[in-house]
């Protein structure tokens, strides 16, 4: 097969058209899968992904999805404990897996000669977990250090991704610490392990995508070779995330153990996906805070200069606006300056709404942010250069899962495009009001440098 | 839990196939009148491209007097030029879809920048001016000097930097690679004219290097970037200085006390060779057998084994004078003296066993095979080609890695092991809380301990 440039456009100056080659299936164990071929570079990667994240983890078990996620890595029926890395690593590939809010990956990238290979080892761990009471010791274990390093022992860690959810939601689901309490993560047995992994792993609650060096037919035929003996599984029931109308300013302090500036993040609840409104709410999101020339940080860092950082977005620092499928906030965040207090803060950030909601942008301001826009997609579908496609994948998994399309890649554009100065203004007046949001101030234990 | 009965599909790892070559894209290779180097590759994954805009002067040339001023010189020179504005600069740059950053590390200074293939002309000319016409106002100067001052602050609060900063002091010494930060004292002495000063002296064509990869023909590029840069004057550049380095005998042993730590950052290192080494290649590799990936022994050991760490790495780090190995761990305070005796025994297993034949090449492969992955992204081919036209490495050198790797021995792994991991002369810098983890350094030597401001105690 001749090679396929990955993203071709139809004519036209704004090209929001893409033509990247998707084509999906649902096998009869009720797997869907999900091909993309793009022959530039030898190389495949391939994702799984759980309609499960971190909102639905049991009730008693705050931390555990993502713990299950580690215990995915410890084993299966025909590949023990270490296999799974090894055999990844030895064919000349990378892999990891991560938890999101709703849901968890697994993704490898490899030269695509390994391509058989990985579907195999994913096959393996759909098919049957296969891990003891030592691997859950030890990636307990694990996960603690994970949870000391990123969040514990770091300046301003967890701000405001861990601090935000118990301020803002009153739903359990919503509002718990999603990296766990260590006495969570003490209680949990191998039972919950296996429990787990029957109610939420099934084929039917996964999506798989193939994407990069392989020929559409023959991915579709590796997919079913590997994955369609796994016995179907019933589908979980639904889970109640939905969260009473705010009705009230909701606020929150936290002490900063390391740091010396103090922080605030102020969240508003943002629109369900897909609606006319999410389209304008990421414009607005951009006008916002598109960095340097976003308003945000602009007014606060260039030209007040109150704060010395400020950044921010939909369903942000964690995830995107495409990977949320319940309630979340479009978050700012900054560290401001000591010699301001968090009310002085806020209120010039206040002035920077209040403008936005009042005057509105214009055309001569909307337009670049959609090239913008339109920029950073593209960007974004490349990936990281360490896992090409990542960014492809996750789109694709996250539109079959949530909206039951993947195809959607090719066309959302053409929404946010067509986005008017007056629907930015207008969601502006309706989402970024006082009873609609949440403040966290992250306040230093001890003032200046030790 | 039920499961269907199996066939050989499902017990029998497949085979790998037949491996399909990396395809290498067409490049353009040239220099300017000016001196100015210039690399040109077409990829066409999304239709946009990336640059990088490298001068070959970094922090280094300023460390003895004032560190930092390189990066500094590159955080303001994109707050206004002769022609636009800072606010002007960031408007044009979302008007054009593009991204830029500026910043300078040890030995280079570099405007990195991506973009619409759409706009490439303009984005090259915003680049030019930059680099050409900073105006460099006072204003936005003071702005950044004390946004350098609080992040400065906030560092110091920071495992990794602390660990970072001392490692880098013990390896090098007065050495400008000793010195990876200024002190808040020095950025707040910082003036204006030594920006000005940096720029003019080392912002010269003859002095850069300018990759870029992307949706473009390179032949149609290549005379964009002479209209944009074709008229810089240049000027001759001196050499970094290279003062001689400290003697490292015996291992020794660090600690930065910074209270409250709910966790130690474990940092073993020692002094190697840099990328132009006729050994780095096997120092590579025996790294990644060490501990430079997920099934490398340091992290099947001290992660998967005994749990004690989430972030178990070791690297081998090629400045331009000179290169340096390091280990890193972030771990529970308890096990801190546990881990050193992990590390070390790793080292000398490497040191003293032939590494086997199977592990051998599964480590070949996981090195060809990164490498191919690295290649397939605008972003990944761009860093490839900086690195190795940046470090002067032969023409040849990424379309030869796959099969150099790939010719290497147990044998070669094991002279590089005894070479440049070395456990007697180590140098181990902890950073944590005192209290809990000093008695556990002092099984390795008798530390000589620091606090985060980086006063001897």
């Amino acid at each position: 097969m001749a090679p396929v440039k990955c993203i071709s456009f139809f004519a036209g100056d704004f090209l929001t058209q893409l033509n990247i080659p998707i084509e999906s299936t649902t096998l009869a164990n009720g797997l869907r899968v999900v091909v993309s071929p793009d022959r530039a570079a030898p190389v495949a990667t391939v994702g799984v992904y759980y309609n499960i994240g971190f909102r639905i983890e049991p009730r008693g078990r705050s931390g555990f999805a993502h713990l299950f996620e580690h215990m995915m890595f410890q084993g299966s029926a025909n590949a023990g404990k270490m296999v799974h890395i090894k055999l990844i690593n030895s064919s000349g590939g990378v892999l990891n897996g991560s938890t999101h809010y709703d849901v968890t990956n697994y993704y490898e990238s490899v030269p695509s000669n390994a391509l058989e290979r990985v579907l195999w080892l994913e096959a393996d761990r759909m098919r049957a977990l296969k891990v003891d009471d030592e691997n859950l010791r030890n990636q307990r274990d694990v996960v603690k250090e994970e949870v000391r390093v990123n969040v514990l022992n770091q300046p301003y860690g967890g701000f405001p991704w861990l601090d935000m959810p118990p301020v803002a939601y009153r739903n359990w689901a919503n509002a718990h610490n999603f990296y766990g309490d260590f006495d969570d993560l003490d209680a949990a047995t191998l039972e919950d392990v296996q429990k787990f992994f029957e109610t939420y792993y099934a084929p039917s609650n996964a999506v798989l995508l193939i994407l990069g060096d392989v020929d559409m037919d023959e991915g579709f035929k590796l997919a079913e070779r590997h994955f369609a003996s796994i016995p179907s599984g019933p589908a979980p029931a639904p889970a109640d995330i939905d969260e009473p109308p705010q009705i009230e300013e909701r606020r929150g302090i936290v002490e900063e153990k390391f740091g010396t500036l103090p922080g605030v993040a102020i969240g508003y609840q943002a629109p369900r996906r897909l609606t006319p409104e999410w389209y304008a709410a990421a414009m607005l999101d951009h006008a916002l805070h598109g960095g340097r020339a976003g308003r945000v940080y602009r007014r606060m860092v260039l030209e007040r200069q109150i704060a010395v950082d400020a950044d921010g977005g939909i369903h942000y620092p964690v995830g995107d606006l495409f990977d949320y499928n319940g309630p979340t906030l479009m978050v700012t965040r900054m560290l401001y300056k000591p010699e301001y207090s968090a009310d002085q803060t806020i209120a010039a950030y206040d002035e920077i709404l209040d403008e936005m909601k009042q005057k509105g942008l214009t055309a001569e301001e909307l337009d670049p942010i959609k090239v913008k826009f339109r920029s950073n997609y593209f960007s974004n579908l490349e990936g990281g250069s360490s896992i090409p496609h990542y960014g492809l994948m996750h789109l694709l998994a996250c539109f079959s899962l949530f909206d039951n399309e993947p195809r959607l890649v090719n066309t959302i554009l053409g929404g946010f495009m067509d986005v008017t100065p007056e629907a930015v203004q207008s969601v502006a007046q309706k989402l970024l009001t006082r009873p609609n949001r949440s403040i966290v101030i992250r306040q230093p234990a001890k003032k200046g440098a030790a | 839990m039920a499961t269907a009965p199996l066939s050989d599909t499902n017990t029998t790892v497949p085979a790998l196939t037949q491996e399909r070559p990396v395809i290498w894209p067409a490049r353009v290779r040239t220099t300017l009148s000016n001196g100015l180097e210039i690399v040109l590759v077409q990829s066409h994954t999304i239709p946009k491209f990336n640059g990088q805009l490298f001068f070959r002067s970094g922090n280094a040339m300023t460390s003895a007097t004032s560190p930092g001023i390189a990066d500094m010189t590159a955080t303001v020179a994109r707050t206004g030029t002769t022609a636009r504005s800072s606010r002007q600069i960031e408007e044009d740059l979302r008007r054009m879809g593009a991204d830029l950053s500026t910043g300078a590390g040890a030995d280079t200074s570099a405007v990195s920048f991506s973009g619409l293939v759409d706009f490439s002309n303009e984005l090259l000319g915003l680049v030019a001016e930059l680099t050409q016409h900073a105006s460099f106002p006072a204003d936005e100067f003071e702005r950044e000097r004390r946004q350098l001052v609080e992040g400065l602050k906030i560092e110091r609060t920071t495992p990794g930097f602390l660990a970072s900063e001392r490692l880098r002091r013990v390896l090098f010494g007065a050495h400008p690679y000793g010195t990876i930060s200024p002190t808040e004292a020095q950025a707040e002495a910082y003036r204006l004219d030594e920006l000005k000063d940096f720029y003019s002296r080392y912002y010269r064509p003859g002095n850069a290097l300018l990759v870029m990869v992307g949706d473009f023909e390179p032949q149609a590029m290549l005379a964009q970037v002479e209209k944009s840069f074709g008229s810089w004057a240049n000027a001759p550049v001196e050499d970094a200085p290279n003062p001689a380095l400290p003697a490292l005998k015996g291992r020794k042993v660090y600690l930065v006390h910074l209270p409250g730590s709910v966790q130690t950052q474990v940092s073993v290192a020692n002094r190697a060779i840099t990328r132009k080494h006729p050994d780095w290649l096997k120092l590579t590799l025996a790294n990644s057998i060490y501990g430079g990936a997920f099934n490398s022994r340091l992290v099947m050991n001290i992660r998967e084994d005994k749990g004690y760490t989430y972030s178990p790495r070791s690297g081998a780090h090629s400045l331009r004078q000179h290169g340096y190995f390091s280990i890193g761990a972030a771990v529970r305070n308890d096990v801190v003296a546990a881990t050193l005796k992990e590390i070390f025994y790793e080292i000398d297993r490497m040191r003293t066993e032939a590494v086997g034949e199977s592990e051998l090449a599964d480590a070949r492969n996981y090195m060809t095979g990164v490498f191919s992955l690295g290649l397939a992204t605008q972003d990944g081919l761009s860093g490839q080609l900086a690195t190795s036209t940046l470090e002067r490495l032969p023409d040849d050198y990424l379309e030869t890695y796959r099969e150099r790797v790939l010719k290497l021995t147990a044998a070669d792994v094991l002279d590089a092991s005894q070479k440049y991991f070395d456990s007697a002369n180590a140098q181990v810098v902890i950073v944590g809380d005192r209290t809990q983890i000093e008695s556990q350094a002092a099984q390795y030597g008798a530390p000589e301990i620091y606090d985060a401001q980086g006063n001897h105690l």
